[in-house]
């Protein structure tokens, strides 16, 4: 009997193999072509408004054999963003794999015309579309963007990567927006969203990023120059390191701050009457000179690294109020300390915000005059 | 009391981190969340240390055992078939939400039915084991995959990315009342207490359940509470946090670790949480066979001496909860969810009452003796 039941225990076992559906629903690595980036533009056909281009990176054998990026491009247009894709999926053999893109661009154009929540929409409803990729504007557009490869870019790892991603390049001009980060700012009435631009350098062999946009009303862009999204950046807390510029008082040195910290405050008064506090922390030492410096004279230094990153900051809130921008925040902070019930609605807040005096504190010290005086 | 105890109160609150409790706590955010999970944490503090309490009066007894003791007939059939489709029904959500998780994000390819198939196949071995094996099981899979799991909660708390104005924002939605339907599902959580019903049968030895075992309970709870409801919205605002499906799995998936084998955590997260899912079924499944033991004696079906009873209900499981994860979609899943929750929230505290005649019944069989 022992010997009947053991035989029908294994019999039940091996039964258990024919829900095994072996490699059917399986698809191979060679079967599956990665995308890199895609970009989004838009296009001249009124009906087909979307033009999708997608770069993929091309499967080699071995690294060895072939150091250099080796990349595939598709382009399609299409009246949704799914439906080019679907038609994109005719172009190739492959099944196109998004699990792997780390990067969205938009065209300037498209963010002109104010389609950033449909685009916005499917980016966050596909699955397999990160939410850590980062989110870019293209100008003049996406397609120039994607399908440029500058020189000296590896196979596997776009260098446009390098300049979010936090591992290359530092620079303080540059905005990292992530697709989740950018949703909560579209999402959110206190925190306006704010794109990197990349353009294609003047001799089109590098990118450059160092300009901002920012979406007024989470519509229209308004674009920051180099010198606002450094302070923006300064002031947001996304660096470490930045370089600042002081021309005073007959001083023409570059600060190099290697540490700062920014606080924001948001103080509101009887009849709605708002300010905003900013209070900077700066440590650094100098980078460069046009005069001898004296390290006694370090203190004296700082005074004037305070009044010049003073009045950056102030000129910089300045614009922000006058256009009635707030990528930094302060609306998200004013929520944050009121009590639903009695906070002032968003029309207020906005009028409040535009009239709000600002207070800026810095304080300054400078450690050292770099390895000469 | 022994560690085994906060396995299973752990894994129900751990586990429903990825089911519909978050989903459905953020979508009150602004009609009484937050104060109806400061009033479930009271309260379900309570419910654990009423019912640990009551259970290490009798130990080595389960519910059914005690209640066939000092119950007639006529009450006693009823309310453990409630409980076995209870229990069924609380590892069938886990179930078939974490199938429409693997298939949304892990294998959009693989016929749904074949997921949830494999799933319910390593569960079911699991079932029929012996209570204190189901224990040890418990035990090794949380050594591995816990620490983990909290390494990625840490790192999301401490993530740069993580905006700390819109936490304070919707912490400042604590005045308003309660909202029901975010109480009872922010109650299940601590609902995990409810399986000692059977597993009280493996504690033996007489537990100690005092006032450091209430507050360990009432601050895990706590952190439990504030990562399945605050660092979602730490990472995606207040303003139409309802559009997320999965809060606690787009979360995951905003975390980036720069350095690790892989960038992207949410499949990581996935994978732990498919070990966490599993014991959650696990357990409940184990418990919903056992009630079936005490109503019907299974050894009794044979086949030709071969005893094919005891894979009855796996096998009345397997086919209700596959017909389930093709018929349901994810709003009915979720309705029927805050549902269930609802329910739970009832019979659970009126449990109460069948202890306190249950008591009061032994301490009279006692006296007589």
């Amino acid at each position: 009997m022992q010997k009947i039941q053991s035989k029908l225990k294994l019999l039940f076992i091996f039964s258990i193999l024919f829900f095994l559906s072996g490699c059917e629903e399986f698809k191979d690595v060679d079967k599956d072509v990665f995308v890199s980036m895609i970009g989004i533009d838009l296009s001249e056909d009124k009906d087909k408004p979307y033009k999708v281009i997608l770069k993929l990176f091309v499967p080699t054998s071995s690294f060895k054999q072939n150091p250099e990026a080796n990349y595939t491009y598709l382009v399609e247009k299409g009246e949704t963003l799914s439906e080019a894709i679907r038609m994109l999926e005719t172009h190739i053999d492959k099944e196109l794999d998004f699990g792997h893109m780390k990067l969205i661009v938009i065209g300037e154009e498209l963010i002109n015309n104010n389609k950033t929540k449909e685009i916005l929409d499917f980016l966050l409803r596909r699955p397999d579309i990160q939410l850590i990729s980062w989110i870019t504007v293209g100008r003049p557009n996406a397609e120039e963007i994607v399908k440029m490869v500058p020189a000296g870019e590896t196979a596997a790892y776009p260098s446009l990567y390098n300049y979010f991603d936090g591992n290359g390049t530092e620079s303080p001009y540059i905005v990292t927006t992530f697709l989740f980060d950018f949703r909560r700012r579209m999402m959110d009435n206190g925190l306006d969203p704010i794109l990197p631009i990349v353009q294609v350098s003047e001799n089109k062999t590098t990118f450059t990023v160092n300009k901002s946009f920012v979406l007024k009303d989470k519509k229209t862009p308004f674009e920051l120059d180099s010198l606002s999204t450094l302070v923006f950046n300064t002031l947001s807390m996304n660096v470490q390191m930045a370089d600042i510029e002081v021309n005073e008082e007959n001083e023409l040195f570059v600060a190099r701050l290697d540490k700062i910290k920014a606080k924001n405050k948001v103080k509101v008064q009887k009849d709605n009457q708002v300010s905003l506090e900013i209070d900077a922390k700066l440590v650094g030492y100098i980078a460069e000179s046009e005069n001898a410096l004296n390290m006694r004279d370090l203190p004296k230094y700082s005074q004037l690294l305070e009044k010049e990153a003073k009045d950056k900051i102030t000129k910089f809130m300045k614009l922000l109020q006058s256009e009635g921008i707030d990528p930094i925040g302060f609306g998200l902070k004013y929520k944050a300390q009121t009590i639903h019930h009695k906070r002032m609605s968003t029309e207020k807040w906005k009028e409040a915000y535009k009239n709000a005096d600002v207070k800026v504190k810095v304080s300054a010290s400078l450690k050292s005059t770099g390895s000469i005086q | 009391m022994s560690r085994y105890f906060y396995y299973f109160v752990l894994i129900n609150m751990v586990a429903n981190i990825i089911a519909s409790v978050p989903s459905i706590l953020l979508r009150h955010y602004n009609e009484g969340s937050v104060s109806a999970m400061v009033l479930a944490t009271i309260t379900g503090t309570l419910i654990i240390t009423v019912y640990a309490k009551f259970f290490i009066q009798f130990p080595g007894m389960t519910l059914p055992d005690l209640l066939k003791k000092t119950t007639a007939k006529w009450f006693y059939v009823p309310l453990i078939l409630i409980m076995t489709v209870v229990w069924f029904i609380a590892g069938m959500i886990t179930l078939i939400t974490f199938t429409f998780l693997l298939i949304r994000y892990l294998t959009p390819e693989m016929p749904i039915i074949l997921i949830s198939l494999s799933i319910i196949l390593s569960v079911i071995l699991g079932c029929l084991i012996k209570t204190d094996r189901v224990l040890y099981t418990v035990e090794i899979i949380m050594l591995i995959t816990f620490p983990l799991i909290i390494y990625i909660f840490f790192k999301a708390s401490t993530d740069a990315n993580i905006n700390w104005n819109f936490i304070k924002e919707a912490t400042l939605f604590i005045n308003q009342m309660p909202n029901l339907e975010s109480f009872t599902s922010s109650f299940y959580l601590f609902l995990g207490v409810g399986n000692l019903f059977i597993f009280n049968r493996f504690f033996n030895i007489k537990q100690k359940f005092g006032w450091k075992q209430i507050i360990s309970i009432f601050f895990i709870t706590i952190l439990t509470l504030f990562t399945t409801y605050f660092i979602p919205i730490g990472f995606h605002g207040t303003s139409e946090i309802e559009s997320l499906v999965y809060p606690w799995l787009q979360t995951s998936d905003s975390l980036r670790m720069k350095y690790s084998l892989i960038e992207r955590v949410l499949f990581v997260f996935l994978l732990f949480y498919l070990c966490i899912a599993f014991l959650s079924i696990l357990i409940h499944w184990h418990v919903a066979v056992e009630y079936l033991k005490y109503l019907f004696t299974f050894e009794k079906i044979k086949v030709k001496d071969v005893n094919i009873g005891i894979l009855i209900p796996p096998a009345i499981f397997t086919v209700i909860s596959t017909y389930f994860v093709q018929a349901l979609n994810e709003s009915q899943l979720f309705r029927f969810s805050s549902i269930f929750y609802m329910i739970l929230a009832g019979f659970f505290p009126c449990m109460i009452l069948v202890f306190f005649y249950i008591k009061r019944r032994m301490k009279y069989a006692e006296n007589t003796k």
